[in-house]
């Protein structure tokens, strides 16, 4: 037994965020914790990494009680944690940020190719790749993660906790991901795996536990469990199925002709792209991200402006119009990065919750504050967003919450047209399941929507039309019945269908 | 309670430098020779110690309290205006020029001199958030730089043209203004004027603007992320020229009510050896912009100074020791650390609940 957590309870006030939990690791053992947000997953791992004490109970590895005040303790006794936001330096190396800590070279001298070689032979002896000249902040997140993982490996790591590894990676960079776990672990390192993504976790654990409101539910073994069934111990009770009725398309709500965006070299980032959205229906865009999808929907919002092409949306020309404008117009939009574009996290959750809609909740040039704080109330209560109250501060909401938060926001805008891009990243089932139905709700009232997404299963579960990007370019476009994964994965790779 | 705890938390922070301030001043007292309890002593009488030298530390802090809040307001907005001094020097230049040669009824000419000390400030300041908007010129560089381009125009404008020749003395000012266009007293014979009344009304009005208006909301949402501003449709350019002309029309303010409260006068250089912007500027960052701590800060800054000008007066403890202990204070506001401490438990806390 290599490491072991008992009876484990964290009280932060009267609220009790872990409840007598016990679990258990073994050498060489993948360990899922799952649950939905707020389950009490983090604050396990927060207390097993050193960042947070426990109220009661004790930590054993191999067998010898310890206690950690801090990461540091943790990281002396081989425990290394990879955060769902990477902590590196992006302007340094690869090699720099892995050997930070303790860095090879003599007195006050680094030695840069040595660390090089370092970081060379750690990747031959885990099997994992990365350039150690290249920087950091320049590389995928695929490979950001790689150099956590290997950052944590290089610090004597024997334990490697993954904060929902798989959030910010595409389909590919999980597959790699998937792979380097299953191999390390052959190799004798252990690991907690933090997630909701159940399909991942059951490709790749040996054994899953299960948490929900600070205790644990349940702790099944690879191959004795489904999804369904794991689904139902997290949220507590039976999921419903999506009830999706044919959709009926009305007028173009949003319509794109021949926008282009030049790249800073020869190849183009928005290829002459031309589609349209009509009123009640789900356009979905798949495709790996970085394949203009990002500035497409930041051209059609106005953030960024195209160097050919015409917007046009409810009928009016907008390219070239203020954000303002253009939301006047009818636009609502789910952002796809919630902390870049979403939010102020120095504002409280009920001004972060205002954006958009400020202009509307006011008289005479001031803000209606009770009205306002019974709408985010409303979308509170709707979402169960768990948040202290409405004055907390938005940096202390989970980025699940967060997501709800902004969510409720844009389809409060009530307009005719939505951009939902990533609308359910990082949030878990039930709320996913909250959102998926909203969405489609929305687009049965008769709202054009226009989702991008990097879950495939996300595009083909609510799409009426797909659409796939790829290097700028729509590379093809399928009807909901004809799309399957398989065809949509040959068009995000490059290829072409028949 | 907890409402009471949240309105003050924006002063625990700079309450906590204060002390820890005093404390080095204490040492430098010590090294200067002299009695510490004594010299804090003559230092509040020069303050606080009767009417007179109360009045004369508000009526000092008055510019203080408008270049303060100027500069909070920038602050809030996100952008680092740091051109105070010249948008001061431009607001006194404006209103004395106004003082002088407009023509009509005294009151008239006063209100006139203050607003184009208002629209003066904010015009220099708007300059240097257009050069932003249009040429990507850093902010922080051009008002910092358009700081002595005002300053030693206005001196040549007294030195040469404008001079006062009236007066046998050979200074660089302008003619005095007449009496009937300086602003009135708020107590016979003593230093203060309306200005100071100004001040206070404006704090309070900026303090619930930012609060509860839109255009405050926005503001504010505009100064923590730009992105997440944009993206809601609030317009930066047209945002930061509305904020730079607020910001820099207070500044002006502030030199245009020193000019026809105080000083009666331009006088190359009062505005500069005064420090009034800096202080204001100071205030500001102490009161990490709030609009009410920024008035707090003011006036604490400006008693500082005329308690340091008490105990020179009254000890042979230097001047300097005042500065002595302002230079603290800036360290230790920068170090922040009881604020991030509050901040830091009440985040671990609602991180229980919201994991």
């Amino acid at each position: 037994m290599l490491l072991q957590m008992e009876n484990i309870t964290k009280m932060y006030g009267g609220f009790s965020a872990n409840r007598s939990i016990d679990f258990s690791l073994q050498p060489g053992e993948v360990h899922a914790i799952v649950g939905e947000n707020g389950a009490g997953k983090t604050t396990l791992m927060r207390i097993l990494y050193g960042m947070e004490q426990p109220t009661s109970g004790t930590i054993r590895v191999d067998g010898r009680e310890v206690t950690f005040d801090s990461p540091l303790d943790a990281i002396k006794q081989g425990i290394g944690m990879v955060h769902q936001h990477f902590m590196l330096f992006p302007s340094f190396s690869i090699a720099e940020n892995i050997v930070i800590g303790s860095e090879p070279g003599k007195a006050l001298r680094f030695d840069r190719r040595q660390a090089a070689e370092i970081v060379k032979g750690l990747c031959e002896k885990y099997g994992m790749k990365v350039d150690p000249e290249a920087s950091v902040g320049s590389s995928a997140p695929g490979v950001q993660q790689r150099v956590e993982i290997l950052k944590v490996l290089y610090q004597g790591a024997e334990v490697i906790i993954l904060d929902e590894p798989t959030g910010v990676l595409t389909p590919l960079e999980v597959q790699d991901l998937l792979a380097a776990i299953k191999m390390l672990s052959k190799q004798g390192k252990s690991f907690i795996l933090i997630s909701h993504k159940l399909n991942e976790v059951l490709d790749v654990a040996d054994r899953i536990t299960v948490l929900r409101d600070g205790a644990v539910t349940g702790s099944v073994a690879k191959g004795e469990t489904d999804a369904y069934q794991l689904s139902r111990m997290m949220v507590g009770r039976e999921l419903k199925e999506l009830n999706r009725t044919p959709a009926v398309p009305g007028d173009k709500v949003l319509e794109l002709s021949g926008i282009g965006i030049k790249g800073s070299r020869s190849k183009a980032v928005l290829d002459d792209i031309s589609l349209s959205v009509h009123s009640g229906e789900i356009v979905g865009i798949a495709g790996i991200s970085g394949n203009g999808q990002s500035e497409l929907l930041q051209v059609i919002s106005g953030l960024m402006q195209p160097d050919q092409g015409v917007v046009s949306l409810g009928g009016k020309d907008v390219t070239g119009l203020s954000t303002r404008q253009i939301r006047e117009q009818g636009l609502a939009h789910i952002p796809e990065d919630r902390y870049v574009w979403g939010a102020n996290r120095e504002a409280t959750v009920l001004e972060t919750g205002l954006m958009g809609h400020q202009r509307r909740m006011q008289s005479r040039g001031f803000m209606k504050g009770r009205d306002i704080r019974e709408m985010v109330s409303r979308w509170v209560s709707k979402f169960s967003i768990k948040t202290g109250s409405l004055a907390t501060s938005t940096q202390y909401l989970s980025g699940g919450n967060l997501q709800k938060l902004i969510v409720a926001r844009e389809l409060e805008q009530g307009t005719p047209f939505l951009i939902a891009a990533e609308p359910t990243r990082g949030v878990d089932i039930g709320a996913m399941e909250t959102i998926h139905g909203e969405l489609l709700k929305r687009r049965n009232e008769g709202t054009g929507i226009l989702l991008v997404s990097s879950e495939l299963s996300e595009v083909l579960k609510l799409s009426d039309r797909i659409l796939v990007m790829y290097e700028g370019k729509i590379a093809g476009e399928l009807r909901a019945e004809e799309a399957t994964e398989e065809k949509l994965g040959l068009l995000m790779a490059g290829g072409s269908i028949q | 309670m907890n409402k009471w705890m949240k309105m003050l938390s924006p002063l625990v922070q700079p309450a906590a430098a204060v002390l820890v301030g005093l404390l080095v001043g204490a040492v430098a007292i010590v090294i200067a020779g002299g009695e510490v309890l004594e010299t804090y002593k003559e230092m509040w009488n020069g303050a606080f110690g009767g009417f007179y030298f109360l009045t004369n530390t508000l009526s000092r802090a008055t510019p203080i309290i408008l270049v303060g809040l100027g500069a909070a307001f920038a602050f809030r907005a996100g952008f680092f205006n740091l051109g105070a001094p010249g948008q001061m020097i431009f607001g006194a230049l404006a209103a004395s020029l106004v003082g002088l040669y407009m023509p009509g009824p005294g009151w008239l000419v006063s209100i006139a001199a203050l607003l184009a000390g208002v629209i003066a400030g904010g015009l220099w300041s708007v300059m240097a958030g257009y050069f932003d908007a249009r040429f990507a010129v850093n902010l922080l560089i051009s008002t910092l730089l358009l700081n002595y381009i005002a300053d030693l125009l206005a001196g040549y404008l007294v030195a040469y043209p404008l001079k006062d020749t009236s007066g046998s003395a050979a200074m660089a000012q302008s003619a005095m203004l007449d009496k009937s266009v300086w602003l009135p007293k708020l107590f016979s014979g003593m230093p203060l004027h309306i200005g100071f009344v100004f001040a206070v009304v404006l704090a309070v009005i900026i303090y619930v603007l930012l609060k509860r208006s839109v255009i405050g909301y926005e503001v504010r949402m505009l100064g923590g992320n730009p992105l997440f501003a944009l993206y809601g449709g609030i317009n930066r350019g047209t945002m930061m020229l509305g904020a730079m002309f607020f910001s820099g029309g207070l500044a002006g303010l502030g030199g245009a009510v020193e000019i026809l409260g105080s000083q009666y006068r331009y006088i190359d250089g009062a505005l500069t050896t005064a420090d009034y912007a800096w202080t204001g500027i100071m205030a500001a960052l102490l009161a990490r912009s709030h609009p009410l701590g920024t008035l707090a800060a003011a006036l604490f800054l400006a008693a500082l100074q005329t308690g340091g000008q008490g105990v020179e007066r009254n000890t042979e403890v230097p001047l300097e020791v005042g500065a002595i202990i302002q230079a603290a204070l800036i360290l230790f506001i920068s170090a922040r650390f009881t604020y991030d401490f509050l901040k830091r438990r009440k985040g671990s806390k609602s991180h229980g609940t919201a994991v």
